[in-house]
């Protein structure tokens, strides 16, 4: 039998030393830690369909070049931070002082401060279940350190622009972490695109911290090339009261991959968690969700929708795990999938896990196709067959895209939208 | 205007038509009428191009040209509507942005320039006050939580909006109260025109007191067996269906 493979050392050699000390201390220390780790295989159950997807060659082990040329971006009204590979470009950045909102590249830390985030880094996410994050600890280059004051308001949605630029065989590994004190609040938008045909692979860690009543929006877009193996992932926690949100708009490629855990550790703490995936092609896109009702009286309300085209594969994957002080939980988890084409694949699995006795959780997944009456509905008026077909299809996620809380990226979800029916439709 | 000659259909291999023979003349309005499973919505839906039924033999013609090699939405473009019997919610497009793709789909079609969305929006508002729907259901999801008449009333506003040649309004009185089959019929009452055919399917006579029509037809068994003037209507509402039935020639015969 053949052994498991394990990640090749050429991963395990970062470039990069201006971050200061404290945190290329702890890179050093992950990276060690992570030497010969197994790489999932079809037999790792949270890997099971996305395995075959995850190509890591030895070339990609290469970190990208810092600079580049900025790809097609949001044009948002807000704040702006640019990250090409990795790494921040201060001069594409923009943003102004604001009382009580630190905002700053991981590289221009002090060395106390460096040491005091070294210190908070990785405690959101678990290394069993979120295996690849453990290589974005050991790679990462520089970061977005974000901490909120007491009652500190962000008072426009701090964009982050993430491009990676494959016009080399590497990889870049982003990293945010968001330290939000008691009420404060935020609207974080982080975008992941990129320029260049070269194979890449982009490995992301994203930590949201929620002290008491914090309140904190992530909106999440990713819509990187065909070219492109994206492997992300978020983790918050959160304590009394606090607020999370998150929107994650993802389009498909060779292999996209998010990882998203919420631990609720508060009483009275509730997020709520939308997700849209479209997959056209031999796309292939993988959502993981795992919510942790820690302590008592926590909501949790997820909503998550895949369509699937072609012969793409969209993957959703929730499990709430409901702890046994946890009482009064209320979770809600849905799941609705819809695919386009026999030959699209959809998989869907609500894991539950409930040791509490006095809770109340509620899951429902569907997978269906386009309904036949509608669309006669719709042609009947004259309306084109391909028009009927967009139409229905965007009904299908319209609700989750009109919540999203920033006008910007909703007007750049459509229009992503459009050009995906185009292509999803130009058959019929 | 409209011709149909020896139409055949069947659903799964079950004849549901058998021989339908109709002349429908610009300007007329003809009421079909019939007892449940006599195939009157199997009518609608074939002459609209539902994929739901196959038809084996027969024609059907449109001012000449032939239906039945047009697709569902080729005919709507040529003038054919149908008011469905059980109109179809559809959360997450709205009713505006489904009446205004549908209305500039037949403008583009005819050659003539789409309407952007404050002209239509103005447009929509003046016609849905024709047939007493708040303008406010123009924002809503198509048919979404609407009402058994709101419904209905959509139906027909969108008939309106797309000033169809051919009407088709199957059962369109079904399920409303007196006062929404007023508002209905005056919407039914305002499509009549010298170049416009409606086709109308109904189970009672009541909507014939409200939209009197030409000629009645009685659809039976997939045929129709009787074909008179409004006074059939009256004649059905007393006696029911039963002495053109089966049954009664087999009455009449002992």
């Amino acid at each position: 039998m053949k052994s498991a493979p394990t990640l090749s050392s050429a991963f395990l050699e970062p470039a990069g030393s201006h971050l200061p000390g404290p945190l290329l201390e702890l890179r050093r220390q992950r990276g060690t830690a992570i030497v010969d780790m197994p790489l999932p295989t079809r037999r790792t159950e949270n890997w099971k369909y996305s395995s075959r997807h995850l190509k890591l060659s030895d070339e990609l082990a290469a970190s990208l070049p810092a600079s580049g040329q900025q790809g097609a971006s949001l044009s948002m009204p807000g704040y702006r931070v640019v990250f090409h590979n990795g790494i921040m470009i201060p001069e594409a950045s923009d943003f102004p002082d604001i009382a009580g909102v630190l905002i700053q590249r991981f590289c221009d830390l002090d060395d106390d401060e460096a040491a005091a985030l070294a210190e908070r880094l990785d405690n959101t996410l678990d290394n069993h279940a979120v295996q690849m994050a453990r290589l974005n600890s050991a790679r990462f280059e520089d970061g977005l350190y974000i901490r909120l004051d007491k009652e500190a308001v962000l008072d426009q949605p701090l964009f982050i622009i993430h491009e990676v630029n494959a016009s080399s065989v590497g990889s870049a590994y982003p990293r945010i972490y968001v330290d939000a004190a008691r009420h404060s609040q935020m609207t974080l938008v982080e975008e992941y695109i990129s320029s260049g045909t070269e194979p890449v692979m982009v490995n992301t860690v994203t930590e949201f911290v929620l002290a008491e009543g914090a309140q904190v929006t992530g909106v999440r877009l990713t819509a990187e090339g065909e070219s492109v193996q994206h492997i992300g992932a978020t983790g918050v926690r959160q304590a009394a009261t606090s607020r999370f949100e998150s929107h994650c708009v993802g389009f498909g490629g060779p292999l996209r991959r998010h990882d998203l855990r919420v631990s609720l550790e508060g009483e009275g703490a509730g997020c709520k968690l939308n997700g849209v995936v479209v997959t056209q092609g031999k796309q292939h896109y993988d959502n993981h969700t795992s919510i942790e009702h820690v302590a008592a009286h926590c909501d949790s309300e997820e909503t998550y929708r895949n369509i699937a085209a072609d012969e793409s594969h969209a993957v959703f994957n929730g499990r709430i795990h409901i702890h046994q002080d946890a009482q009064k939980s209320n979770a809600n988890m849905n799941n609705k999938n819809l695919l386009l084409s026999t030959g699209a694949e959809i998989d869907t699995k609500p894991e539950l896990e409930i040791y509490a006795d006095d809770v109340k959780c509620a899951h429902g997944a569907t997978i269906g196709q386009l309904d036949k009456i509608s669309l006669f509905y719709l042609v009947s008026r004259g309306i084109g067959r391909r028009e009927a077909n967009t139409l229905l299809t965007m009904a299908f996620i319209n609700e989750l895209v009109e919540q999203i809380p920033v006008e910007a990226v909703q007007g750049a979800v459509q229009l992503r939208l459009n050009d995906f029916f185009n292509q999803a439709f130009q058959e019929v | 205007m409209l011709s149909i000659k020896n139409l055949h259909a069947s659903v799964g291999g079950e004849e549901i038509l058998k021989g339908i023979n109709l002349e429908i003349k610009a300007g007329e309005v003809h009421a079909i009428m019939g007892p449940n499973g006599s195939g009157k919505s199997t009518l609608s839906q074939v002459l609209a191009g539902s994929e739901s039924f196959e038809v084996t033999a027969g024609e059907i013609t449109l001012n000449g040209e032939n239906l039945l090699e047009l697709a569902t939405e080729e005919r709507a473009r040529e003038g054919v509507f149908l008011a469905f019997q059980y109109p179809v919610e559809i959360p997450g497009v709205s009713n505006l942005q489904f009446l205004r793709t549908a209305v500039n789909a037949m403008r583009t079609h005819h050659g003539e320039p789409e309407m952007n969305a404050a002209e239509f929006m103005k447009h929509a508002k003046e016609v849905s006050r024709q047939v007493d729907l708040d303008p406010a259901f123009l924002k809503r999801g198509v048919n979404e939580g609407f009402s058994g008449g709101e419904k209905k009333r959509n139906e027909i506003l969108q008939a309106l909006l797309l000033q169809p040649k051919l009407a088709i309004l199957d059962e369109t009185d079904s399920g409303l109260d007196i006062d929404a089959l007023q508002v209905v019929s005056r919407g039914v009452n305002a499509l009549r025109a010298e170049d416009r055919a409606i086709l109308m399917v109904t189970h009672y006579q009541r909507l014939l007191n409200h939209i009197v029509p030409d000629y009645v037809h009685v659809l039976a068994g997939g045929r129709i067996v009787k074909s008179g003037g409004r006074e059939l209507a009256l004649e059905l509402e007393e006696r029911g269906y039963g002495w053109l039935g089966v049954k009664d020639e087999e009455a009449t015969a002992s």
